[in-house]
């Protein structure tokens, strides 16, 4: 007899629900992975794109280049520094904004021969790039230096020859004057309310507590415009590349000699093969390095015929 | 009329029986029915894979074929390439050759460095035409092809016109040659 009350669900309901909870499951988890992996797509997509965007910055002989490009959403570019290996790597992930959160993405776009000077992570939608080559004392590379249209730098009291080229790339969010008030100030001289303070003879920059050395313009600007890790670690990378291209030009003597072009550059390149490898920080750019690298400067530019580079 | 049912023995088993059977048969339609609609979502989803991932492949050879052709045009001027100011005021898309040819001693090292897929960096003379002849330490600078990056190439190269520089004596004099050269980058695809 039937029990009163008593709720009668045959065996071919309850297989129903199983079943097809088993499939919305399914559904569920399949959808929200492929979502996923569309994110990691995009963003790996994005981070290629940037690093393909920044070729042409490879500047001739240009002093300086500045472009700017705009992402469809919101977005974040890390851009990671790896020391690792015979010239380190570039590392860019992009993160972008989707329902209002940011997406996760660990995949990493690497690109051993580009040095790109930024903070953690540099946030909206349009973004600024400058380049500069750096000199020790041949073209290095080109630095790049990342920010957003978001933030504005005003540089208060810079020297001539700074003031001429922030106003000769005409940058938007790099001033000299008529700052606004919510403007990231960068100080040569002593000034208060600064975020950054120069010194630009005692070559050093100065944020919150952390301080960095440089030894010319384009560093300066990859000192101001990066954080301290960032930069100590490029700071290293460009080292292993000076290291590397004090080689190829001592071999490169060997090759021009047989055209009779002598030159005596072979011991110093190999004084700065060896001190570059040895700097751990910006803080070894001392004078020993430096000096090195203005001897070899001066010998290079007197070989009139022979010219190293 | 009257119409009698023999149930047998006793009376309900046949019916009850017939019942469990009936439900037996339906448990298994839906079983069936649930499956081919599993199978069928299945194989939507992989179809939407497929189509998902050709995309990404796709997308990924044009990104790295965009990447060959502002490589070619930016590489004579990086620094392993780059006549600097060596034959004269700076010469823009000018290869040192002297340089070049002291790098090919130490590529290993540059494996991946310009890009990952390269699998070819060559740079000919076009003009003067010469035999085709592939330069090594050797026999530089006595003939037109040097092959700075020597791998299979099985996927697409990008070419751009470039002037090859070099040193030459003359009767002790020393003097700079620069002759016409196609700059070739080959990726290999992934």
């Amino acid at each position: 007899m039937k029990k009163k009350g008593a709720l009668e669900i045959s065996f071919a309901w309850i297989f129903a629900v199983v079943i097809g909870a088993i499939i919305l499951f399914i559904a569920i988890f399949a959808s929200v992975k492929l979502i996923g992996i569309g994110e990691t797509q995009m963003g790996a997509k994005a981070g290629k794109e940037i690093g393909i965007l920044l070729n042409p910055l490879e500047t001739g002989f240009e002093s300086a280049k500045s472009v700017s490009f705009t992402m469809p959403v919101l977005s974040r570019i890390y851009g990671r520094c790896d020391n690792e290996g015979n010239f380190g790597r570039q590392l860019i992930e992009v993160s972008q904004q989707s329902f209002n959160k940011w997406t996760q993405t660990d995949l990493e776009v690497q690109f051993p021969n580009k040095y790109i000077f930024n903070e953690e992570y540099v946030e909206g939608k349009k973004f600024y790039v400058f380049s500069k080559p750096f000199n020790f004392p041949f073209k290095v590379a080109d630095l790049i230096f990342l920010t957003s249209s978001e933030k504005e730098y005003c540089f208060v009291n810079a020297p001539e020859e700074i003031q001429r080229e922030i106003k000769g790339i005409s940058q938007k969010n790099m001033l000299v004057e008529n700052c606004s008030l919510n403007s990231i100030k960068i100080c040569f001289e002593s000034d208060t309310g600064c975020l950054i303070s120069v010194d630009y003879n005692g070559k050093s920059v100065q944020k919150s507590s952390e301080k960095v050395y440089f030894e010319d313009d384009a560093l300066m600007y990859a000192a101001i415009f990066s954080d301290k890790e960032i930069y100590e670690c490029q700071v290293q990378r460009l080292m292993k590349r000076v290291n590397e291209l004090s080689k190829l030009y001592q071999d490169k003597i060997s090759v021009i000699s047989r055209s009779g072009c002598n030159s005596n550059l072979g011991p110093e390149l190999d004084a700065l093969s060896s001190l570059a490898k040895g700097v751990q920080s910006s803080a070894n750019l001392g004078f020993a390095l430096i000096s090195t690298v203005k001897t070899i400067e001066e010998d290079n530019s007197y070989a009139s015929e022979c010219k190293l580079w | 009329m009257r119409v009698s049912a023999n149930y047998g023995e006793l009376g309900m088993p046949h019916k009850k029986q017939k019942m469990k059977t009936k439900g037996q048969v339906k448990t298994q339609q839906m079983a069936f029915m649930l499956l081919a609609i599993t199978l069928f979502f299945v194989l939507v989803g992989l179809f939407a894979m497929v189509f998902g991932f050709a995309g990404i492949k796709e997308s990924a050879t044009a990104l790295e074929e965009k990447n060959a052709l502002l490589l070619v045009t930016k590489l004579a001027n990086s620094p392993e390439f780059s006549c600097g100011n060596s034959f004269g005021t700076g010469n823009l898309n000018c290869i040192d050759g002297d340089k070049v040819i002291s790098l090919m001693k130490n590529i290993n090292k540059y494996e991946n460095f310009w890009s990952k897929g390269v699998s070819n960096i060559e740079i000919r003379v076009i003009y003067p035409e010469k035999q085709e002849k592939l330069c090594s330490l050797g026999n530089y600078p006595d003939c037109n092809i040097i092959r700075v990056m020597s791998g299979n190439v099985s996927g697409y190269s990008a070419e751009n016109f470039v002037s090859l520089c070099r040193k030459e004596s003359n009767a002790g004099e020393v003097y700079n040659k620069c002759e016409l050269a196609k700059l070739m980058v080959s990726y290999n695809e992934q």
